[in-house]
């Protein structure tokens, strides 16, 4: 971890991919960046998924060079397993206070050896894996987490110093404490990304329930092959699945839960997860069950007829419910629309709901930035300048303004960078960023 | 490590301990069941590999807790696949763990 300095020409909310991508751009315009990322590892979703569509890319190869180019910039603060306190307007500049959380690991000295990891004996289910994977009360955050270094759980140390025994590096320190910062920033980008509506959000579909209702983001760390299972199976008894259903807009495009828009992505992950399915169980059948299939962007509608000529099955059906039957697996009862609205039972062996995409923020009076109808962040003029806030210097990018793709997000990051460059450009306190060092001469 | 720095971190530890309220029965508890579990999955594979369905059988335990302990003790380098059974792998203790 760099030393955090009193004051930076911008600071960067959030370490996903469209926080990493505002961060280099802003940066790469010669401008100091300090990037904070509440989780301890930089990455976001995106290094949790499997590939990206429509190009089955493999998603963590694209976001791994880009942490590490982040972690690496000779002008880029990293700051991770911090939460922002407050954001306080200054006329010019912002104040911001951070709040680091202990890591009770020395973030200089650890070298990630895992050593710690392997010595202690509890194991606790894993976040990153959506809880279908393992990870100890001390643990390096994921294979490709940056950085590199371990954290240790409070909630399952059992207090026992088998990590401190045996670290090569004497860098575990159980006296750590909150570490408070404040720092000015000229320009503040937020970024804050995404959650997806929770499993309990529609009761029918049983997601909160049965275990073979699965969530799509745990469905991408199954199809990782660094995932939990290393094989897509399903969770009550690892069966290689026979028969898996996507249920879409399980949590868009409906008022009943209070997410009354389309979350853009949900079409085009269900393809693409059933394309993956199907490359590495050609038996299994796979049906999607959609209102509508929405596949607007580059190359879309192309991998969307991939699909149905790879044997997807893609149906045009409302699913009513989800029961559990006899040996764990899903009976769904679905009104086939193109059969006339007839109604059916149809069985499956593992079920994906396609939840929708909510806010991943909602900091209250943390901000000075409103939230709009929808719960992202509002956007005044989003036909002309969809990266500025209603406050000036503030600028978001990516899912903290709506729902998007990993494309759009990295274009919407490239505009927030420019905006608050060019702010930097007419502020004082930008102005003393570019003319003060010389950096952009 | 030397001796300054184990004397340091022993006392480190035993005000970490007391700041977070120690070893709770929550903690005891969770502790018991999950070394317990682990236990009965490396004894249930000890004379041969077997398939998640029936190592659940054999244990008693529900499905997902089994699949879970199998998923993490071949993450951490104890049980291997052994092949398949229809539509189920087969996990091994790793020839080591014996």
């Amino acid at each position: 971890m760099a030393d955090i300095k009193d004051r930076y020409d911008g600071l960067v909310i959030g370490g996903g991919i469209a926080g990493m991508q505002a961060a280099l751009d802003l940066a790469g315009q010669g401008f100091h960046v300090l990037l904070v990322e509440r989780q301890p590892s930089i990455g976001g979703i995106m290094v949790g998924l499997n590939k990206v569509f429509p190009t089955l890319d493999c998603s963590s190869c694209i976001c791994t060079p880009r942490m590490a180019e982040v972690a690496h910039h000779e002008r880029i603060s990293l700051l991770t397993y911090t939460e922002v306190q407050k954001v306080e307007p200054l006329n010019p500049g912002f104040r911001v206070r951070l709040l680091k959380k202990p890591r009770y690991v020395v973030e200089a000295d650890c070298i990630g050896c895992s050593l710690c990891e392997l010595a202690c004996d509890v194991y606790v289910r894993h976040e990153f894996d959506y809880r279908l994977g393992a990870r100890r009360a001390i643990y390096i955050p994921h294979a490709n987490a940056i950085p590199q270094v371990a954290v240790l759980d409070p909630e399952y140390c059992v207090f026992d110093g088998s990590c401190a025994k045996v670290c090569p590096k004497d860098c575990i320190d159980f006296a750590q404490l909150p570490e408070e910062h404040t720092v000015e920033a000229g320009t503040v980008i937020v970024t804050s990304g995404l959650q997806i509506t929770p499993m309990n959000a529609k009761k029918e579909y049983g997601g909160d329930t049965y275990v073979n209702v699965m969530n799509p983001l745990a469905m991408e760390r199954v199809q990782s092959s660094n995932g939990p299972y290393g094989h897509v199976l399903r969770p009550s008894d690892g069966k290689v699945p026979k028969s898996v259903a996507y249920v879409q807009c399980a949590g868009s495009r409906d008022a009943s839960i209070g997410v009354p828009y389309c979350s853009r992505v949900c079409c085009m992950y269900a393809l693409k997860q059933a394309i993956m399915i199907k490359h590495e169980l050609h038996d299994t059948e796979i049906t999607i069950y959609h209102m509508d299939i929405r596949a607007f962007g580059k190359g879309y509608e192309q991998f969307y007829r991939r699909a149905m000529a790879e044997g997807i099955r893609v149906v045009k059906a409302k699913v009513a419910r989800i029961s559990e039957v006899e040996n764990r697996d899903l009976s769904l009862r679905v009104e086939l629309i193109d059969e006339g609205g007839k109604v059916a039972d149809i069985r499956h062996d593992l079920v994906v709901l396609s939840q929708g995409v909510i806010p991943g923020w909602h900091p209250g009076d943390v901000l000075p930035v409103p939230e709009a109808r929808d719960g992202f962040f509002e956007v005044p003029e989003l036909a002309t300048k969809p990266a500025r806030s209603p406050v000036e210097g503030i600028f978001l990018a990516g899912v903290a303004t709506g729902p998007k793709d990993i494309p759009d997000a990295i274009v919407e990051a490239g505009a927030a960078a420019m905006e608050a460059a060019m702010y930097l450009g007419r502020t004082a306190v930008g102005q003393a960023a570019i003319t003060g060092s010389g950096r952009r001469a | 490590m030397n001796g300054t720095k184990r004397l340091e971190w022993r006392e480190a530890l035993r005000v970490f301990r007391e700041r977070m309220g120690g070893l709770t029965d929550a903690k005891k508890s969770y502790l018991k069941s999950d070394r317990e579990t682990r236990k009965a999955v490396r004894e249930a594979l000890r004379f041969g590999s077997k398939t998640i369905p029936e190592l659940t059988q054999q244990l008693n335990l529900p499905g997902e807790n089994v699949t879970w302990y199998v998923m993490a003790l071949k993450r951490y380098g104890e049980i291997v696949e052994a092949g398949r059974a229809g539509d189920y792998f087969r996990y091994a203790l790793k020839e080591s763990e014996r």
